[in-house]
């Protein structure tokens, strides 16, 4: 280390040789980046490219054929004054409160039993719970589309019958059709979290507990006082990630609803979806992202100035 | 590794010799001479089996070569559309559905007007109102050679009419059915007997009574008529409903298809010839309880398809003389043979193999020929590109009446403000 730095030194004094170092030390850099390159390439042609596109299209009318035709923000006062871009939005909303949040809920509980000295074969458990994530969407939205059938023979249709109520249409009415898509987006992310979870209790020195057992603490107050304190960074990042995933819920209801768009199940991605490769009008599908992006801004921004103030 | 090498040297030889003699070709600009290599990229969508006319074609033009390539229907046009649109990618020919067709003509220049290529001189082999689906409006621009078609007719379970005491002979049901009054009445027997509905689908009760309009959702000059051409067959299938004589599946879910093997309803107004399939693959127990005849007051057509060439292509005599060759009725009728497309070429409507072909499952009845009458009594329709946007929201309307039992009229109404909303944004 210091060879390297009296050769420096001494190249220094020669202003010939601090020319050739500063080519070294940037062909250091140069390759450097070219190391990383691949990636911000690949970047910027399929993230970036695409993303200020859209922002262009924005505000543009083009039907992806023919000439773009500058209309200014006409594309947002469409937008905005769509009775059903709000009917898609507080779809999405409903979606994210029955889906999202008691798969946080439910994690947290199932997270804390796999972590619990008293169970056996707990690989397998963590293995079964988490399987759901690794299925491929299509195929669950398949498999949940029959079981939430809209004849009396469906699955969901029986286990209501047996409380006595009368079969639904799950595909059809309002209430029915989100809490399917939210049961799918449920069972199918529920087991991400819980390993999330499962990582920041293993993280929780044991050393806490033991205190708190010699001080005679209960269950309860060792959840209270050690686990759920310990796990707040954990949860902050598993409600950030699950409500920007929730507000871009897409291939469940796609298929669900299929190519009927049917407005009970629209959510936003699946509005813009349709404007665009439905419908060719890429302005307004390129404007609804834009809103879109623009909620999710606040919404994070919320998340994390009610995240710091809990933390203080 | 060696041996690896020499075969990528080769290959990249190879491939710069056919990019030499390509821009030979260019430079000569004359017909090109039948020994000159010519790649053509071919992309379809669904079951067409043309990989054995291909072969075909291939060995009596060994300069050609058809690289064939298969894909779901809507993953094929998205691809098409994308590299449309960018300018880059698109084969040599291009299978586009007819549903999609209105959408891909607004892009016309960026395929070949086949009207340049002789197409005018095939057009006679082709159905008259198959072949103006593939042309603009005014006719000037040819833009696809037509392949099979999907002429309608109904189905019907002949289990479920006999319980309801009616009869089950094609002619004789035929001839009780002469108009979509008899219909209604036929449907009102059937509730009364059986307790079943006489179609589960709204769809395809309203399909059938559309396609029998001179005109459906736009005129010529795009504008929405729905309300003079498509009311009336809206009612009439709301109707239906409210009375419960139609029931409430949607195509393509589970209870539809495992309605059609239980039997829980007696006709299938409006189905196509590919639909037989579909029927056999939901119900393959129920051979010999289906059959088929007429729809009242006439047939329609649903589905079929058109082979076109977009602009990228450097080869678009090859390319059209492939084209004309498969869509030729002696190809046609060995795609019918072979996979069930239905030609689009009246010729073949005479041949007596055609004409004799039975099917079992359908109770033994001629099907080739009950759709072939259906084929000739089809009445040419401007669908308009934003046709799909139209058939959604009325579908939508339909299946609010069925399944939330609400009122037609509201729903009919919500439906037209949310199909001019859409078509307002373009």
């Amino acid at each position: 280390m210091t060879g390297v730095n009296t050769e420096k030194a001494s190249l220094k004094k020669n202003p010939l040789g601090t020319k050739r170092s500063f080519t070294e030390k940037k062909k250091e850099a140069l390759a450097g980046y070219l190391y990383i390159s691949p990636f911000f390439i690949l970047f910027a042609i399929f993230g970036l490219f695409p993303i200020l596109f859209s922002f262009y299209l924005g505000f543009h009318k083009w039907n992806g054929f023919g000439e773009m035709e500058y209309v200014g923000f006409k594309n947002f006062n469409l937008i905005l004054s769509d009775p059903l871009f709000w009917k898609s939005l507080s779809n999405t909303m409903i979606m994210w409160i029955l889906g999202t949040l008691p798969q946080l809920l439910i994690g947290i509980i199932l997270a804390y039993a796999l972590n619990a000295a008293i169970i056996k074969y707990k690989s397998i458990f963590r293995v079964s719970v988490f399987m759901p994530y690794v299925t491929s969407t299509v195929a669950v939205a398949i498999v949940f589309g029959i079981m939430f059938n809209d004849q009396p023979f469906g699955l969901f249709n029986i286990i209501i019958g047996w409380f006595g109520m009368d079969p639904i249409n799950w595909t059809t009415s309002d209430w029915g059709l989100k809490i399917a898509i939210s049961t799918m987006v449920f069972w199918r992310w529920v087991g991400y979290n819980t390993i999330i979870y499962l990582a920041g209790l293993q993280a929780i020195p044991s050393e806490l507990y033991e205190a708190a057992t010699i001080d005679g603490a209960s269950t309860r107050q060792k959840i209270q006082y050690i686990t759920i304190p310990m796990l707040k960074p954990i949860i902050i990042l598993t409600v950030f990630t699950s409500t920007i995933g929730a507000l871009q819920l897409f291939t469940e209801p796609l298929i669900m609803v299929g190519r009927t768009y049917r407005e009970e199940g629209l959510t936003v991605v699946l509005y813009l979806y349709r404007e665009a490769f439905n419908n060719m009008a890429f302005g307004t599908a390129s404007a609804t992202a834009i809103i879109l992006f623009l909620i999710i801004v606040v919404l994070s921004s919320i998340n994390v100035f009610i995240a710091n103030r809990i933390g203080k | 590794m060696k041996k690896f090498v020499s075969m990528l040297t080769a290959g990249a030889l190879a491939l710069s010799l056919v990019g030499c003699s390509d821009s030979n070709e260019k430079a000569s600009s004359g017909k090109s001479g039948s020994d000159e290599k010519v790649t053509l990229d071919f992309w379809v969508f669904g079951s067409t089996g043309y990989q054995k006319l291909i072969d075909e074609y291939q060995k009596d033009h060994p300069n050609v070569k058809i690289k064939l390539n298969e894909g779901e229907l809507n993953d094929m046009h998205n691809n098409l559309f994308t590299s449309i649109s960018a300018g880059s990618g698109a084969p040599d020919i291009a299978m586009i559905e007819v549903s999609q067709m209105e959408k891909f003509k607004e892009a016309s220049e960026r395929f070949y007007n086949l009207k340049e290529y002789g197409a005018d001189e095939y057009e006679k082999n082709f159905l008259d109102w198959k072949w103006q689906q593939g042309q603009s409006v005014d006719g000037s621009f040819q833009m696809g050679f037509p392949t099979d078609i999907g002429p309608t007719a109904m189905f019907y379970r002949t289990d479920v009419l006999e319980a309801a005491g009616l009869p089950t002979k094609p002619e004789e049901l035929s001839a009780k059915l002469n108009t979509w009054e008899d219909f209604y009445e036929m449907a009102k027997t059937v509730k009364e007997k059986t307790g079943k509905p006489m179609s589960d689908s709204p769809e395809l009760v309203f399909n059938a009574l559309r396609d029998q309009q001179s005109e459906h959702y736009f005129n010529e000059k795009d504008e929405l008529i729905i309300q003079e051409s498509v009311k009336d067959a809206y009612d009439y299938t709301a109707k239906m409903i409210q009375e419960g004589l139609v029931g409430k599946n949607s195509l393509w879910t589970p209870e539809w298809g495992s309605a059609m093997a239980d039997g829980s309803y007696a006709v299938m107004p409006g189905a196509p010839a590919w639909m037989m399939g579909v029927v056999k693959g939901n119900a393959p127990d129920a051979g010999g309880k289906w059959s088929l005849t007429n729809i009242p007051e006439g047939a329609g057509n649903w589905g079929g398809s058109f082979l076109t060439v977009p602009k990228e292509s450097k080869h678009p005599e090859e390319a059209v003389e492939f084209i004309s060759w498969l869509t030729s009725p002696e190809s046609q009728l060995k795609s019918f043979n072979d996979m069930g497309l239905f030609p689009s070429t009246p010729d073949v409507y005479e041949n007596e193999d055609f004409l004799g072909t039975t099917d079992e499952y359908f109770s033994g009845q001629p099907t080739a020929k009950i759709f072939a009458e259906a084929a000739k009594s089809v009445k040419p329709v401007y669908m308009g590109k934003n046709y799909a946007i139209v058939n959604t929201e009325i579908l939508t309307a339909l299946t609010n009446v069925a399944t939330k039992k609400a009122d037609p009229e509201k729903e009919w109404n919500k439906a037209v403000e949310r199909i001019e909303k859409q078509i307002g944004r373009q």
